[in-house]
């Protein structure tokens, strides 16, 4: 196995733990779960199984890329955008509702403090 | 015909007692939304005479107004009135708004700061004013000269008709536009607008886009 495969393969296997105990913790939804996993046992098994790695040398090979590299890199890239772009629009959300339970808040104060008002000091 | 006027301040301790005071005059009532001020603004807005409503987090002009709209619709006030909390606006002012109102001349009225030569306004916000105000005038299909003043008053069916959504300086062209999409009648009056040198807040150059971007979106 080459040091760069070994890496590659703790990497994955720590960041599995992790994101398991995440699970665990409820602070990531399972749909979330399974897409992390699916990536980090791809990144423990390209270093681990040389049978993977051959997979993966067809797939570059039949998408015309040069190399394996090519392949991982592009779609690494196409999975980040994808995921700034859905973490942005859940930030934009939940800026929404943060704004909304705001305005919500002043309004029911300001109707209790009406219907009960207080002396100022 | 009883009227409203709402404030939206931040931190405006300096100067929103003697806005509060002046508005006072010649309003009903005075209510300002305090958006989240770290400093005296609720309490001297409380001593001046205001009704205070408090955002626990900061959300911009647009949301503070927006606020006040949804409480100003709680009471019975007929006419609603908008202000800057940092003394831009003379309060004495106000009657000239409400008149045409009172007269059933228009359901809003801007104040505008650039209808008379537009004494003290920085050259940079004044060609950015321009700029709104003429894709808002497009975007409403009205003649608008001032779409980013905080000057108005409102009759109260326009805000049971529609309340702008931004929460930023874009709430200025966006109420205009929702006003004018429902067939209300907005005309503007000359205004005196004061500029104080050591206040710098305001719509930036960045807000400038915002607010063009989303008036030639509608």
């Amino acid at each position: 196995m080459e040091p760069y495969a070994i890496a590659a393969a703790i990497f994955g296997a720590t960041m599995l733990i992790l994101t398991t105990l995440e699970l665990r913790r409820r602070r990531i939804r399972p749909l979330q779960y399974l897409f992390w996993m699916a990536l980090w046992l791809a990144l423990i098994l390209v270093g681990t199984v040389p049978q993977f790695y051959s997979a993966l040398l067809f797939a570059t090979e039949a998408l015309g890329m040069y190399t394996p590299i090519h392949f991982v890199t592009t779609f690494s890239i196409l999975i980040l955008f994808t995921l700034v772009y859905l973490l942005g629009k859940r930030i934009a959300d939940l800026d929404e509702k943060i704004s909304l339970i705001v305005q919500h808040v002043a309004l029911r104060d300001a109707t209790t403090e009406t219907k009960n008002p207080k002396k100022e000091k | 015909m009883g009227s409203l006027c709402i404030i939206p301040a931040f931190e405006e301790e300096a100067t929103i007692g003697r806005v509060v005071a002046g508005a006072l005059k010649h309003c009903g009532a005075v209510l300002v939304i305090d958006d989240n001020s770290q400093d005296q603004t609720a309490a001297v807005s409380r001593q001046a005479g205001a009704t205070v409503i408090g955002h626990v987090l900061r959300l911009g002009t647009g949301a503070a107004l927006s606020t006040g709209f949804r409480a100003a619709l709680k009471t019975d006030s007929e006419i609603f009135l908008t202000m800057d909390g940092d003394g831009q606006h003379d309060p004495d002012q106000i009657p000239n708004l409400t008149d045409l109102i009172l007269r059933d001349e228009a359901d809003v009225v801007v104040g505008s700061r650039l209808l008379s030569p537009p004494a003290g306004m920085p050259l940079g916000k004044r060609i950015g004013n321009r700029i709104l105000s003429a894709t808002t005038s497009l975007a409403a299909g009205t003649q608008i000269t001032d779409s980013q003043s905080g000057f108005r008053a409102y009759r109260r069916e326009v805000l049971e008709y529609a309340i702008h959504q931004a929460r930023d300086y874009r709430w200025a062209s966006e109420i205009l536009i929702l006003a004018a999409k429902g067939n209300f009648r907005i005309r503007e009056i000359p205004v005196a607008a004061v500029y104080l040198p050591q206040r710098v807040r305001g719509t930036s150059i960045k807000d400038g886009l915002k607010i063009l971007y989303s008036t030639v979106m509608r």
